[in-house]
């Protein structure tokens, strides 16, 4: 087992947001794992970002469900390892702000996203939200990059 | 024809020297009179210093008895006022300003702003070109 | 309501900080990165880089349903041309522009700009209220002259509260105007007035007598 004992890798409060990648599934096992030694707490939280040509309470009935579906699927990943997780649907601008202050709100230990790989202009790119996490965190964070096919 | 051309650069000066040489009375105005370099030695119309978004520069230039009022600096937004300003506060007659912007230019258009897109043109000048319908 | 401030100078700024205080929905465009990151990272992510004056643009950040567009950039054919494009293409209902060239006031109104501000009272009252202890706020510059209409604060801890304007040394070149009480009760600034604490001062005076107002008015 990778986190044995000797590690100082102990988390009380977990957040996993999640985007619907494969590699949420994996972030979200990760979590268990790492919160299981400690029986702590796991949200998983979805932001819907609304473009401004809306307002930013407006219900978008396509988002909202794939939102509630990626939250459920996840949901089910967390039951197979044994473990109840609370999910979230949260709404506003960017996702990134979002996350930081759900961080802060729940007063978590830990930040445990998924990173997909993705390029802009031919370049790799971790896009916007990653960055401004890793800036703004309160708390520690640990990216899962799964391996690209 | 007395006409008032604001920019002096490659365009502005160009111009000048076409309308200039047809015999036309022509004043161009730049706020930087660096700019006039770009005038041809034969240039035989008046080079003036001045904003031309300041109607006071444009009444100096003699806008009030212009027939005819082009504007060619390298402001879109610059062009579009003063373009406004020829058309509506002054009423010259002919007012023609240059626009970089396709969706601005299509707007002012609309509006009853004539204006040319030197993108707009130049792209579809470029195309025909590779295209070998020219 | 739903604003959008074209332009993130000072002005823009404190415009934004006010109205979001407010409660408004605001964005911001403006043109330079860094006075973006800046925005961002003072007043939340508010602010996006960009041309204000382009359609795609406004578009982008949902003009069409805006209620209000203010251009405040530093020039005035940016400002205008921004409101006309938020009017004729978005319908937006009230545009404002902020204009430095005082001339183009009836210009920019002619051409369909709702409000055109040189020495705006809108904009200044939205930076006082950022700068509620600030001494000495300029509410009006008088055009082509060295004037400009201030306001003084009279704040309980001054060793001129309770003093009669004949024991204070206004300079003479300045003029006091107007005392204003609390709860807006307004008096004359007669020689035997007394300020009071909480009083507001307004006064005309040249810029080279403002320190020296100041002082009179509140003591060094």
């Amino acid at each position: 087992m990778l986190f044995a004992s000797e590690t100082n890798m102990e988390f009380h409060r977990i957040l996993v947001p999640v985007a619907g990648s494969p590699a949420d599934d994996e972030a979200v096992r990760l979590a268990c794992r790492l919160a299981r030694k400690e029986k702590g707490k796991i949200w998983a939280v979805y932001v819907i970002a609304v473009t401004r040509t809306l307002p930013v309470d407006a219900a978008i009935e396509s988002e909202i469900k794939k939102a509630e579906e990626i939250l459920d699927h996840v949901e089910t990943v967390a039951e197979d390892q044994d473990y109840e997780m609370e999910t979230d649907l949260l709404q506003s601008r960017e996702a990134g702000p979002t996350i930081v202050d759900e961080a802060v709100e729940r007063g978590v230990d830990l930040i445990l996203m998924a990173v997909t790989y993705k390029q802009r202009f031919g370049q790799f790119s971790l896009g916007n939200v990653v960055p401004y996490v890793l800036k703004n965190a309160p708390c520690s964070v640990i990216l899962y990059h799964q391996h690209r096919e | 024809m007395k006409v008032i051309i604001v920019g002096c650069g490659r365009v502005g000066a160009h111009l000048a020297g076409l309308l200039d040489a047809e015999g036309h009375e022509v004043t161009i105005l730049d706020n930087d009179a660096y700019s006039f370099r770009r005038l041809s030695p034969t240039f035989g119309g008046t080079a003036q210093l001045g904003n031309g978004i300041d109607q006071e520069a444009l009444k100096r230039a003699g806008i009030e008895t212009a027939d005819a009022f082009v504007v060619v600096t390298q402001g879109d937004n610059r062009n579009i006022m003063a373009a406004q300003i020829a058309k509506y506060i002054f009423n010259v007659p002919r007012v023609v300003c240059r626009i970089y912007d396709p969706l601005r230019q299509e707007l002012y258009q609309a509006l009853g702003l004539e204006s040319i897109c030197p993108t707009v043109v130049f792209a579809d000048m470029l195309k025909e070109k590779l295209l070998g319908k020219v | 309501m739903y604003i959008v401030i074209v332009g993130g100078g000072r002005v823009g700024y404190y415009l934004t900080k006010a109205l979001l205080d407010e409660g408004h929905e605001v964005v911001v465009v403006e043109k330079n990165a860094a006075v973006c990151t800046a925005i961002n990272e003072e007043l939340g992510s508010i602010c996006v880089r960009g041309d204000g004056c382009e359609a795609t643009m406004l578009a982008e950040i949902g003009t069409g349903r805006a209620d209000m567009l203010m251009a405040v950039t530093g020039d005035d054919e940016d400002n205008l041309i921004a409101c006309q494009v938020a009017k004729y293409k978005f319908n937006v209902r009230r545009t404002i522009a902020r204009i430095r060239n005082p001339k183009n006031e009836a210009l920019f109104k002619k051409l369909g700009v709702d409000v055109a501000i040189s020495t705006t009272n809108i904009i200044l009252e939205h930076i006082e209220e950022e700068v509620p202890t600030h001494p000495l706020t300029h509410l009006m510059a008088i055009e082509g002259e060295r004037l400009a209409v201030v306001e003084v604060k009279i704040t309980p801890e001054l060793a001129t509260v309770g003093k009669p304007i004949k024991q204070l040394s206004v300079p003479p070149e300045a003029r006091l105007i107007l005392i204003i009480g609390a709860n807006d009760k307004y008096r004359m600034p007669t020689p035997n007035a007394a300020l009071k604490a909480g009083d507001r001062i307004i006064a005309l005076t040249p810029h080279e007598k403002e320190a020296e107002l100041r002082i009179a008015l509140r003591g060094a």
